[in-house]
């Protein structure tokens, strides 16, 4: 330890005509080859071995091995079928949404999926510069009336809405919509898309994916069965069918074509922010790594002549005035 | 070629205080013009999907007051 | 050739009479090549040699200078073992034309010096004022929007304007609305109210103000219905000049809403409004 302590020491103490090869390292490799220190030796390599194992099985032991899959009581049926991955146009760092798509997938959601689930997060405004015009939201607005006041006489009064009004829930409480659906809760729809695993993936397979039970299936009354949804029974039954809706812009109302753009609508409705988020994502990838590049470069720079300095020793000059 | 970048070198950079208001100045001109060559990118990118796209579909003739 | 070896030599501590440091080991028989410029080769003595009679110990073989830089040692072997005119001279200095002699062993560095110096200040400095720009605009946007936190959110801005009808309001009548959670008076002035208003002499008044530059135009009033006293609402077609009147303190406003009796110190304020006459409606907000 001395040795390691006091290189210097050593090799003065030492200080012997030795071959270059050694020379170049005289204080370390003097150091190294004559007493190992504790971290070269076979007992380090063995220890340290056995403290990362040793930590692995630890770990695994209280928590689980994350690289491998859980072992689970539950079947693959029982957890739900793994939603494909589909090719919707948002998908990709730089991609926004469609907001064609989004303006079809409202009017989905208002004739067909509104009578049950509500959007409570949304108002009227959101939709607003999103997927129509101001005076086409407020339209859709006051043709629904809302409660407020109190007034003068300290009544509640109804009222047409206004864009700050969000949108109207079909139930006025959860114990009404229990009532109403079975005793099954249909729930709110603003951040479904983040709420379920899978997103956007998982919503319009499960809208797509209704099919007869397979054989040994038996389903709870009034239940549907759906292999996207976990455990195979669903309370909601299929709603979309072939031309249920009549788009304004002519595009044919197929079931996989609503799914898809009442999908997006919900997307939407989850990240709202979604456009402008991943356009400044890309703006501050641009500007950073810039950034880092410039700053490696100022590094160098000053640096350099550190790093290119040449220590030089120049003997002394005989005396001018002829020997001493 | 030796003139030019020797008279960059004198009115921006000799003096210190050219050099920092250079900076911020163009601070400012690069925030603007990486802005535009941005967005300019990104809509030419997803030309035909966003809303300023569609807006016109929509919109009557005359009606202005848009967001 | 074969003895060659390198050492590392301790840092001189003794000194001679001579007062040249006691390095024993060193060959100064080998040229430097820092000396004089034209008398490299192994010709000749050196010139900043000190005097043989200098030195008490002998030369004790080939030995280089130590504490030299870390070339490989196959180098150093063929770098010695050449013929004597070229083992003095550096490899690197023959290649590029400057014959320089390095019996230190630090290379020549000359080629990678710039070639035009006043070009690469330029651009040095322009890769700093780059990070300079990218610098200040990140904290220019990181300060606007840690500001534009502090603006008031969509929601509220949502609500922050109401529309009221002007059909509603009949000539003559008051209307009261809730804006902001505050009421504001809206009165269609008849033209024997704007009259009134006009006829009083503004600097009579507590807080002098005419009648035009409270009103956008004249048979539409709009204010705020706080009392300027304390805050209450001011009652309407009360009082004794015709206008409000304040139940709290006894404050009497005119048919403008200007403070003509009372504790109050102010007129009665007017928000932000605009008329829209397309659709026959007061825009406040």
């Amino acid at each position: 330890m001395l040795s390691s302590a006091f290189p210097r020491l050593i090799s003065r103490a030492g200080a012997r005509v030795q071959p270059f090869s050694k020379a170049r390292f005289t204080s370390s490799s003097q150091s190294t080859t004559s007493t190992p220190g504790f971290f070269g030796s076979k007992t380090a390599i063995a220890s340290s071995t056995l403290l990362a194992t040793g930590s692995l099985v630890w770990y695994n032991h209280l928590y689980g091995i994350n690289l491998l899959p859980e072992a689970s009581a539950n079947s693959a049926g029982e957890n739900g079928m793994h939603p494909t991955r589909q090719p919707f146009e948002h998908y990709g760092p730089f991609e926004t949404f469609n907001h064609a798509s989004i303006r079809r997938g409202y009017q989905v959601y208002r004739e067909v999926c509104s009578a049950c689930h509500s959007l409570d997060r949304i108002a009227w405004r959101n939709l607003v510069g999103v997927s129509h015009t101001v005076d086409e939201a407020k339209a859709m607005a006051e043709e629904v009336e809302y409660t407020d006041g109190p007034n003068d006489e300290g009544e509640m009064f109804q009222r047409p809405g206004k864009l700050a009004d969000y949108m109207p829930a079909p139930y006025p409480n959860e114990e009404a919509a229990r009532a109403g659906n079975g005793g099954g809760l249909p729930p709110d729809l603003s951040l479904i898309v983040k709420a379920r695993h899978g997103a956007a993936d998982y919503i319009y397979s499960l809208l797509t994916g209704y099919c007869d039970p397979p054989a040994g299936v038996k389903l709870a009354e009034g239940m549907n069965y759906n292999p996207y949804f976990p455990g195979g029974g669903i309370a909601m039954a299929r709603v979309l069918f072939d031309g249920l809706v009549e788009y304004d812009d002519g595009t044919p109302a197929t079931t996989s074509q609503m799914a898809k753009d009442v999908t997006v609508f919900l997307n939407w409705a989850a990240e709202p922010e979604h456009d402008q988020r991943k356009k400044m994502g890309l703006q501050a990838l641009i500007i950073l790594s810039t950034l880092t590049a410039i700053s490696l470069y100022v590094k160098r720079f000053k640096w350099s002549y550190l790093k290119t300095r040449k220590i030089v020793y120049d003997p002394p000059k005989p005396a001018r005035h002829g020997p001493l | 070629m030796a003139g030019v970048h020797d008279l960059i070198y004198r009115t921006f950079f000799k003096r210190n205080s050219a050099f920092v208001a250079t900076c911020f100045a163009g601070a400012f001109a690069f925030q603007i013009t990486f802005d535009l060559g941005t967005s300019a990118w990104w809509d030419y990118h997803n030309r035909g999907k966003q809303w300023k796209d569609l807006r016109a579909k929509y919109i009557q003739a005359g009606d202005s007051d848009e967001e | 050739m074969a003895s060659l070896a390198r050492v590392n030599l301790l840092p001189t501590s003794r000194t001679l009479a001579s007062g040249v440091p006691l390095a024993p080991r060193i060959n100064h028989a080998i040229p430097t090549g820092l000396g004089g410029g034209h008398h490299h080769g192994a010709t000749g003595a050196r010139s900043d040699v000190p005097q043989s009679f200098a030195f008490k110990s002998t030369v004790r073989g080939h030995v280089g200078r130590t504490n030299a830089l870390p070339t490989s040692s196959s180098t150093q072997q063929r770098f010695f073992s050449s013929t004597p005119t070229k083992s003095d001279s550096h490899p690197m200095a023959a290649a590029t034309g400057v014959h320089r002699q390095s019996a230190t062993g630090v290379p020549d560095f000359s080629p990678y010096k710039a070639k035009n110096a006043g070009l690469n200040r330029t651009i040095s400095y322009f890769m700093v004022g780059g990070l300079g720009v990218l610098g200040a605009s990140g904290i220019k946007s990181t300060v606007s929007d840690i500001l534009s936190n502090m603006a008031a959110s969509a929601d509220v801005l949502a609500l922050a304007k109401i529309e009221v009808e002007m059909g509603a309001i009949p000539e003559g009548k008051n209307l009261i609305v809730k804006w902001r959670g505050k009421p504001v008076f809206i009165r269609h002035r008849t033209p024997d109210e704007i009259d009134e208003a006009n006829a009083v002499d503004v600097k009579s008044l507590r807080d002098p103000e005419k009648d035009d530059d409270r009103v956008q135009r004249p048979e539409w009033l709009v204010m705020l219905g706080v009392c300027t006293h304390l805050g209450c609402v001011p009652i309407g077609e009360a009082g004794d000049y015709g206008g409000w009147f304040c139940p709290c303190h006894g404050s009497h406003y005119d048919i403008s809403g200007r403070i003509r009796r009372g504790p109050a110190p102010l007129n009665l304020e007017i928000p932000e409004y605009a008329f829209n006459d397309d659709d026959e409606k007061i825009v406040i907000g």
